[in-house]
């Protein structure tokens, strides 16, 4: 009897190699960048550095205590004001100079240790919704019926994935 | 001690300030002053406008904002004060704050420590003769919003807040905030309109660094459309021969100098570029209803009125159902008080009787309420003078001003109040003891003011 020929070689199915399990934690994780992005107030960091008002918001910026006497911009104007302006007490300089951000300020405030009767600002976020999400065409805008393989948003049709593709999948998600 | 002779009211928004000045011996109020709550740096006029000032501003392209305000709560007193210092000299209110009253308005479920540099600015700093610190929705029992003709005043009212930054619904009984069950929803105007920069910049030109311009066309545009994927339809098979398909024409201050939206039969000058909103226009808007659009998951403005009126006592349910309240700038868009409507409808048991109150204008609502309170007895009880400050400090204040964290509503206030609001009440009283009774008025109605 002749020996087995050896199977005929097959290349894997296409659908068996691209089978990249995305992970849910990293979907969340974008999803979370996305809302934050959604809640700055300006796009670009500005431009010019001569300009101290361009300052980025940044309270972990280590030079912001050396350079604080010239990112206060309320003592720049003085509005027609024509008696000499009197010096503010220490809480208020304190406050004008030394900015936190809303991260900080609640983490300062305490109102985590409170006990679970008091309502506070964390305790008043609504509720999660009681109905599954509904996906729209990241591209259109129209019902996304169909996800992208390698990064999970939503397309609704091959024209709309084919412009994914060409644009923002992210092929490797961050 | 001399009494105010006059008191600034303040609505500080986190977008818009609304002033004025109360001339209580005049009688005669100011009108009240929009100004923007921001400080802007145009590239284009190379000039840092503070608040008011933006008016003299030429260039509305690639505007740099930098907001006192976080997420909704006051962070960057540096901007603020520079913003105030120019609202209270002589460009804008002229107020001499050492002979007048102050009434501000803060965030729901402000942090205390803020609320002390509250009272720091106010007397320390502007050194004002006393004032007064609340929340909008607190000022609304007061103005008219909820007026109707031949009927008092409700007792309960749910107010929605929705603006700039965040969205409140907040329960108030006898004039007091049931804070246990004030719910919040992280979407406002700024973050639909970075959203609408993000889908305008993904599909047609990169917009995102201009928010006034985007600003503008979410104003100009949007809407809140009650049949959601029937419109999506509408947009998916017409795309732009389709009603809702609109033309905005952008401003390029060359020669037109104001964005708007484009009339049919307008032409075009060659030079003029345009944005094509379809879907846009009712898809983000739709984000106050159903913010899991975009993966935020919290439930959408409907099922959070239905949380908060679940919290509070059964029997007095029916009564917020039907006493709420729109204020905030993001209930002007059309179509929002029907789309409000028919979601709470199906929400609702179906003996309550719902009724939604819109205002003549939803922005200084608070504003004008607040200036019914100051003419009102309470206001005298209510503020608290500098001397009260210098002596007994921020701890005091608070305790008196009423805040959030004196712990669940006062029960005892609601047992008193039931045994009178059998009594006077009763028009506005809607739980129905039997359905068999035949109703001759239609059983949703809403009234505008």
């Amino acid at each position: 009897m002749p020996p087995h020929k050896k199977a005929r070689e097959q290349a894997t199915r296409q659908v068996n190699v691209a089978k990249q399990v995305l992970d849910p934690e990293v979907l969340t994780k974008r999803t979370k960048r996305h809302l934050e992005e959604l809640e700055r107030t300006n796009y670009s960091a500005s431009v010019t550095l001569n300009d101290p008002d361009s300052e980025p918001e940044s309270s972990t910026n280590p030079k912001s205590k050396f350079r604080a006497r010239q990112m206060v911009i309320s003592d720049k104007r003085t509005f027609g004001n024509s008696k000499p302006k009197k010096k503010s007490s220490m809480n208020v300089r304190t406050a004008v100079l030394y900015r936190k951000g809303l991260a900080a300020l609640v983490d300062e405030s305490g109102i985590s240790t409170l006990p679970s009767t008091v309502p506070s600002y964390l305790t008043a976020t609504a509720p999660p919704s009681p109905y599954p999400a509904r996906l729209l065409c990241s591209v259109c805008g129209y019902k996304g019926a169909y996800k992208c393989k390698k990064c999970a948003m939503p397309y609704c049709d091959m024209n709309c994935g084919q412009v994914h593709d060409e644009t923002r999948c992210e092929r490797r998600v961050i | 001690m001399a009494a105010a002779s006059q008191t600034v009211v303040l609505d500080n928004g986190g977008s818009t300030i609304k002033a004025g000045i109360v001339r209580t011996d005049l009688g005669v109020d100011d009108e009240v002053r929009l100004i923007p709550n921001a400080v802007v740096r145009s590239k284009g006029d190379k000039a840092t406008f503070v608040g008011h000032e933006i008016g003299r501003c030429k260039d509305y392209t690639t505007l740099h904002y930098r907001l006192p305000f976080e997420k909704g709560y006051l962070v960057d007193w540096d901007a603020q004060k520079a913003i105030w210092d120019g609202l209270f000299s002589s460009e804008v209110l002229s107020v001499n704050a050492s002979e007048s009253s102050l009434l501000i308005t803060e965030p729901y479920f402000n942090l205390p420590n803020i609320q002390d540099i509250y009272d720091q600015f106010v007397f320390e700093e502007y050194e004002f003769l006393s004032y007064h610190r609340c929340t909008p929705a607190a000022m609304i029992p007061y103005g008219q919003l909820f007026a109707v003709e031949g009927l008092q005043l409700p007792e309960c009212s749910l107010i929605v807040d929705s603006g700039f930054s965040f969205t409140h619904v907040v329960p108030i009984i006898n004039n007091q905030i049931q804070w246990h069950a004030v719910k919040r929803l992280d979407v406002g105007g700024k973050l639909l309109t970075n959203q609408l920069k993000e889908v305008i910049s993904y599909r047609q030109w990169n917009m995102m660094d201009e928010t006034y311009i985007v600003n503008h066309v979410k104003e100009s545009c949007c809407y809140v459309s009650t049949n959601f994927f029937a419109d999506l339809e509408t947009c998916r098979l017409k795309a732009k021969k389709s009603e809702i398909a609109q033309e905005y024409i952008l401003p390029n201050y060359v020669t037109n100098t104001g964005g708007a939206v484009r009339e049919p039969g307008h032409e075009l000058a060659p030079t003029d570029q345009v944005l094509v909103m379809e879907n846009e226009r009712f898809t983000i808007p739709e984000l106050l209803f159903r913010p899991d659009d975009i993966g935020l998951e919290q439930s959408g403005l409907s099922s959070m009125i239905a949380a908060s009126i679940s919290l509070l006592p059964e029997d007095l349910q029916g009564m917020f159902w039907a006493n709420i309240g729109l204020i905030g700038g993001n209930t002007i868009f059309p179509g929002f008080h029907e789309r409000l409507m028919s979601e709470l409808r199906s929400l609702a048991p179906v003996e309550y009787d719902i009724q939604i109150y819109r205002s003549k204008d939803a922005i200084t609502e608070a504003y004008r309420s607040s200036l019914e309170f100051v003419r009102s007895a309470d206001f005298a009880t209510h503020f608290v003078t500098r001397a009260e400050y210098l002596e007994s400090g921020s701890h005091a204040i608070r305790r008196k001003f009423g805040h959030w964290q004196s712990g669940n509503s006062n029960k005892s206030g609601e047992r008193v109040m039931k045994s009178s609001s059998s009594a006077d009440v009763v028009p506005q009283l809607s739980k129905k003891p039997s359905r068999s009774r035949i109703r001759t008025a239609p059983s949703t109605s809403s009234r505008r003011r």
